[in-house]
């Protein structure tokens, strides 16, 4: 066992910096090499889970049925903000089949939303609330027996738009509508002295919408309890987050509650955490003594489970003639709703342009609507919109081209801590993305496409943490003929986990990936994993199997050296053969050790090394777009999409490919369509199917998406040199679009979604 | 879903007496693509369901030569976008049918029930006591109504949702109503009804009649005809507006036209003043222009909606020129 | 009310009883535990639920259980024989056209409706016959390539 050690560890998970205690290696394996040849890691890779997947036989939660379940359905509040006079239950629970149901009237008080609300709150803050839940013989009962429940609302004023809700005379949703009561803050530099050095400075408002996760498969828990213990089926980014958070709801053990994550339909961060209808469940189990499911529909998906906050951007820089960024301000607010969601959205107008002078303020702001949560890249989407349009006008302004205004504003270091980059191959991700997309070739002025299909290229750049950190393990098990199973606590969204961990333990010890076995998601076996968040599972969880499996490759050769009788150092390992380096007649097989140990399986725990001390660890990219615009119709049409990334290691380019893909086209859909609408008399949302929530189809995506990565290995990150992935692919796509849009018809939107009536409005009036 | 009883009558007259003479919880069903969301979300609560599948003969697509095309009300949306007859001589119908929805819910949804669709509004829709579910307001006025109709409205302000509608109306169809005991035929035109007439229903159906056939009289030689859709979606969406024209064309001028436009008012609208001025004209780009200047000068837009105004003239103008090849 | 129903189910014939209120999709994944059909949206606003229905592509979310009497039903769990993957499976896993998996087996029925019609398709008419079907993760690009792949007769 190598020895260890407990340090402060500190890395960004989605909104914030997380510093805790973590366990590490004393001393980090050393990096595969920049250019390391390796056999399996990096190679294109079929999903472990793909028979599953395709064959129909992957259980997600939303499949698993146990004996005797029972179905829970959730009555909502209909108002946006109102107070709970009376409810009675008395004619639904009398109809046939419905077996119990919970209300504030006969459940423990149990806090949510960090101590703000409860559980079953008597005021109600958004459409949506949870009111009463249900459980009955089947889901349709259940659905009935809502309809029969009577409640009287007292209805109170509401806001529902942050900047009104900012305002003195707002009906106040808790002591007061602004998150923390103050904005985020940052600055450095003399900002007035910076303006004052400008020679050109520009100052705009940019807006976005309020997006919607909208995953495939619906929000849902499957619960069992056998006695005091509580077996939990949810459809979850974070195990042991939702282990924890159910275990403190309902005051037992953790070690009583066990959460069970294998395939999942989605998350994009709206599946971070313990759901209500996951606590209703257990508690409605526990009352009739039987297995709970209870599924969201796509209505209260679009109402209570999360979305990306809108944001009002005001933006000023000031550049000199020759380009040099001299000050910049970013002023903005977004709508939290009803409880704590960060709506802050400046992070990469902070760091990514090198800029002496700067200040950034973010107001979170309660509204009268269903609480943010973090949504791919909380904040970076919508800034990055705001922050590369305002860029683009400057360099427009001062007669550069886009491209070498940012190259002339390049950030050597991280400026905000001081300190430099693990690795950063921005540039290189400029010059290879405007290469393929044949940005000196193409791009004309703004507004010159001539006709009325106009076309353009717009670009813009991305920046992210997703390094990822400690605490995180793997534990590995060879069995005595040589194939192994790793058990690790984190769980795979799709993004390829079960396979990558395979692959790197397969490098290692040099096995056939068929003959490795990979067990996610369960908190009954796993030693701790990350919730998978913030493009952090990769980086985090594929260094410690690392780790693992180089544990049990120095296992075997101790082993081997035993029975050869010849001194470790003498040995090789290669393709699961131990042999000695002077005598090829002396050579086990990685098998023949393990059943000569006698011991049927040997185990290893590798864990994630520290990060690296006095460095920041970013991505970054640049996405280019080409779209063409109809101004006949207002419509915008992608013709090309161009992502160029610095990621550090790409462990399967199979699967990184579906990353992108899936991160570009949900970019494409914030750009171009989706929106949650609210009715701005009744607080009441209009979005909530998705016919009216609009996702993009095939025929919505461009005929070309071409991925290049740029980075092979950030070795000074960890063993495996990786970098997260999915947040940076969808960070820079709208605001790439929305530039490109720009350079088509010469007329800058400053509102997102770019929908046909915005275009034809700002065409024609 | 609530439970209901299912009926599977032999005939029109076995439908038509489970429907009865009055407005109760007695409905029809053939596709099922629209009713089973009206269902799910409790907008429609039939005691009755009454399968119109069983009925023999109401699927069909028959072509009698210089007289009419003739479609059975059940006849599957698919069926007609690719009938070979329908694209060639009826080609509004063909583009607009192979433009609704989905793959699949063309596979499913039948002529007759896009015809008889209830509005996409999302008041319509959602969890709104709006004007058309018996309730004092109609919300789209003061709220959100980038969708909504810019002329026919008042006092509720859906826009018809089918495609199919405003292609049959361009090509001056028939319908042929099953009304208790005997059949009649109906002109698309004066199908369907705007709120003012009725705030409740978007036709005149009454509670015992079944559309059973829709008649389409075979285009006179020199007939072209087409339909343009827009939808903020590239597909699967409903059209923001769309426009289907026929016109018979004399060497280069035109004998007679027909201009009507969907997603624009609560039911396919006929644009009179556009038609009538087609006549006589030679189409050319500038002629065009000038022609779809003066169409739906009567608008009224809501706060979000003017651009429907815009985008109708565009599309017109788009067909205009691909029918005749500009 | 109680019905009788007879139909085919992945070349099985079944007979069960239901009431009338059930549809197609409760039919697969409660009465036949067929759950490689996915629900997402219960409105034909997804494909997610897409199973192919008398040779072609249907929501079975929107159809009722009285509409299935008589009628031929293909789920994703029939597509595999003599425990071999269809091509098309194959193809799926080779191109990397599969990511949370959630709206494969609809995708796979749309491709399956397709190709079973035309065996040959273009990218154009790949893409029409997979319009109706959602995917939220993957993008559509490697799903296109999948099915463009599984040329000829894919009975």
């Amino acid at each position: 066992m190598s020895s260890r050690k407990i340090i402060k560890s500190k890395y960004f998970f989605e909104e914030d910096f997380v510093e805790s205690l973590a366990e590490v290696p004393v001393e980090k394996t050393e990096a595969w090499a920049s250019g390391a040849e390796l056999k399996v890691v990096g190679k294109p890779t079929q999903r472990k889970d793909g028979y599953d997947k395709v064959s129909g036989s992957a259980q997600y939660t939303f499949d698993i049925s146990l004996p005797k379940m029972a179905f829970a359905k959730t009555l909502r509040s209909p108002h946006p903000h109102a107070r709970i006079l009376n409810i009675d239950v008395s004619k639904a629970k009398k109809l046939p089949g419905v077996l119990e149901i919970i209300t504030h009237q006969n459940t423990p008080k149990i806090p949510w939303y960090f101590g703000m609300s409860f559980l079953f709150d008597t005021t109600l803050r958004f459409e949506g609330d949870e009111v009463a839940c249900v459980a009955a013989e089947s889901e349709h009962i259940a659905e009935q027996a809502l309809q029969l429940i009577r409640v009287e609302y007292e209805e109170l004023p509401f806001t529902i738009e942050a900047g009104q809700a900012m305002s003195e005379a707002a009906p106040k949703i808790h002591d007061t509508n602004i998150l923390r009561g103050r904005p985020d803050t940052y600055e450095r530099g003399d900002i007035e002295k910076g303006f004052a050095e400008a020679d050109v400075v520009l100052e705009e408002t940019f807006t976005t919408q309020t997006a919607v996760h909208n995953t495939t498969e619906p929000h849902c828990s499957v619960v069992n309890w056998d006695g005091d213990r509580l077996t939990v089926w949810d459809s979850t980014q974070g195990i042991f987050s939702v282990r924890d958070g159910i275990a403190d709801s309902l005051g037992i053990p953790a070690s009583h509650v066990r959460v069970i994550k294998k395939y999942m339909g989605g998350g994009f961060g709206s599946k971070l955490a313990a759901g209500k209808y996951t606590v209703m469940a257990a508690l409605l189990a526990k009352k009739i003594g039987r297995p709970v499911k209870i599924a969201l529909d796509r209505k209260e998906m679009n109402l209570a489970v999360g979305n990306r906050p809108d944001s009002v951007q005001k933006l000023k820089i000031g550049a000199k003639k020759d380009g040099t960024l001299t000050a910049m301000v970013h002023e903005s607010y977004g709508a939290s709703g009803a409880y704590p969601s960060g709506a802050a959205c400046s992070w990469p107008f902070r760091t990514i342009y090198q800029c002496p002078n700067l200040n950034t303020i973010d107001y979170s702001v309660y509204i009268n609507a269903g609480p943010g949560r973090p949504m791919r890249a909380p904040g970076h989407v919508q800034g990055t919109f705001g922050m590369d349009s305002i860029i683009d006008d400057m360099a427009e302004k001062i007669g550069m081209d886009p491209l070498e205004f940012r190259l002339k504003n390049y950030a050597e270091i991280d400026q905000v801590g001081n300190a430099p980059y693990t690795s950063k191959r921005l540039h290189e991700c400029y010059q290879q993305g405007a290469a393929a997309i044949g940005w000196y070739q193409k791009r004309r002025p703004a507004g010159s496409s001539p006709g009325k299909i106009k076309k353009g290229i717009g670009m813009a750049s991305q920046i992210w943490w997703g390094g990822g950190g400690p605490p995180a393990y793997a534990t590995l098990k060879l069995n005595r003929d040589g194939s192994a199973t790793v058990i690790a606590g984190t769980q795979d969204l799709g993004t390829g986990t079960y396979t990558f961990i395979a692959q790197v333990a397969a490098e290692v010890l040099e096995i056939p990936l068929d003959n490795i076995n990979v067990i996610l998601g369960d908190t009954g076996v796993a030693p701790y994993g990350p919730s998978s968040g913030g493009s952090t599972t990769a980086p985090s969880i594929s260094p410690a199997v690392r780790d693992a499996a180089e544990q049990m490759k120095t296992k075997l050769i101790s082993g081997a050296a035993a029975i050869l009788e010849v001194p470790e150092r003498e040995l090789s390992y290669r393709n699961a053969v131990i042999s000695a380096i002077t005598d090829s007649e002396k050579k086990l097989g990685i098998s023949d050790v393990v059943r000569q140990m006698r011991e049927r399986v040997l185990v290893t725990t590798g864990l994630r090394n520290a990060n690296p001390e006095g460095y920041t660890i970013n991505s970054f990219g640049a996405q280019f777009a080409e779209v063409e615009v109809d101004i006949d119709t207002g419509k915008i049409r992608l013709l090309k999409v161009v992502a160029a990334h610095d990621v550090g290691r790409i462990l399967n380019p199979l699967t990184s490919d579906n990353q992108f893909h899936g991160g570009i086209i949900q970019g494409i859909g914030f750009a171009l369509m989706e929106e949650r609408i609210m009715d701005p008399m009744t607080g009441k949302t209009l979005t909530t199917n998705l016919h009216n929530y609009k996702v993009p189809t095939v025929m919505d995506t461009p005929t070309e998406i071409e991925v290049i990565i740029v980075s092979d290995s950030d070795p000074l990150i960890s063993n495996t040199g990786v970098k997260g992935i999915g947040e940076p692919a969808h960070i820079p796509t709208a605001a790439a679009i929305a530039n490109a849009v720009y350079n088509a018809i010469g007329v800058r939107m400053k509102s997102l979604p770019m929908t046909p009536d915005k275009i034809l409005h700002a065409l024609f009036g | 879903m609530k439970n209901f009883t299912y009926f599977q009558p032999e005939n029109l007259k076995d439908a038509a007496k489970q429907l009865g003479n009055n407005w109760k919880d007695r409905l029809l069903i053939a596709g099922g693509t629209d009713l089973l969301g009206l269902m799910k979300h409790n907008l429609e609560r039939p005691d009755v369901l009454i399968n119109l599948k069983s009925i023999a003969g109401l699927e069909k697509i028959e072509y009698l030569p210089g007289k009419e095309l003739r479609i059975g009300a059940l006849t599957k949306i698919t069926d007609i976008a690719e009938h070979p007859v329908i694209r060639e001589k009826f080609t509004a119908l063909a583009e607009a049918a192979g433009q609704v929805a989905s793959p699949q819910l063309r596979n499913m949804g039948t002529i007759g029930g896009n015809i008889c669709q209830r509005p996409r509004c999302w008041y319509y829709r959602g969890d709104f006591n709006c004007l058309r579910k018996g309730g004092d307001i109609c919300f789209a006025v003061e709220g959100r109504n980038k969708f909504h109709c810019i002329i026919g409205g008042a006092p509720c302000f859906i826009v018809h949702p089918s495609d199919l509608a405003v292609a049959l109306q361009a090509l001056e169809a028939k319908l042929i109503i099953f009304s208790g005991k005997k059949s009649k035929s109906v002109a698309i035109k004066d199908f369907f009804v705007l709120p003012d007439a009725d705030v409740y229903r978007e036709n005149i159906l009454k509670p015992n009649e079944i559309i059973t056939e829709i008649h389409i009289p075979e285009p006179a030689s020199g007939c072209q005809s087409g339909y343009l859709k827009f939808q903020e979606r590239e597909v699967w969406d409903f059209a923001t507006v769309s426009v289907g024209v026929s016109i018979k064309k004399n060497a280069n001028f035109i004998e007679t036209g027909l201009v009507v436009f969907g997603g624009v008012a609560p039911r396919p609208w006929i644009e009179q003043k556009i038609s009538q001025a087609l006549t006589g004209t030679i189409l050319k780009e500038n002629t065009i222009s000038e022609l779809t200047d003066i169409c739906l000068q009567d608008a009224e837009p809501l706060e979000e909606n003017k651009y429907k105004v815009v985008l109708a003239k565009n599309l017109l103008k788009n067909l205009l020129m691909r029918l005749n090849n500009i | 009310m109680t019905i009788e129903l007879n139909f085919t189910i992945n070349e099985k014939k079944i007979t069960l009883k239901t009431e009338p209120n059930r549809r197609l999709l409760d039919i697969l994944r409660q009465e036949l535990n067929l759950t490689g059909t996915k629900e997402g949206c219960a409105i034909g606003e997804c494909g997610a639920c897409t199973v192919v229905m008398n040779g072609k592509a249907v929501n079975s979310c929107l159809v009722l259980a009285p509409q299935i009497n008589g009628a031929e039903i293909l789920t994703v769990e029939g597509l595999e024989k003599d425990q071999r993957l269809h091509f098309l499976q194959e193809n799926f896993l080779k191109h990397g056209a599969v990511q949370c998996g959630f709206c494969t087996p609809g995708m796979l029925m749309s491709a399956y409706a397709l190709l079973s019609k035309n065996p040959n398709p273009t990218e154009a008419e790949v893409k029409e016959a997979i319009a109706g079907n959602l995917c939220r993760c993957t993008g559509y690009k490697q799903i296109i390539d999948a099915i463009l792949e599984t040329e000829g007769d894919i009975k």
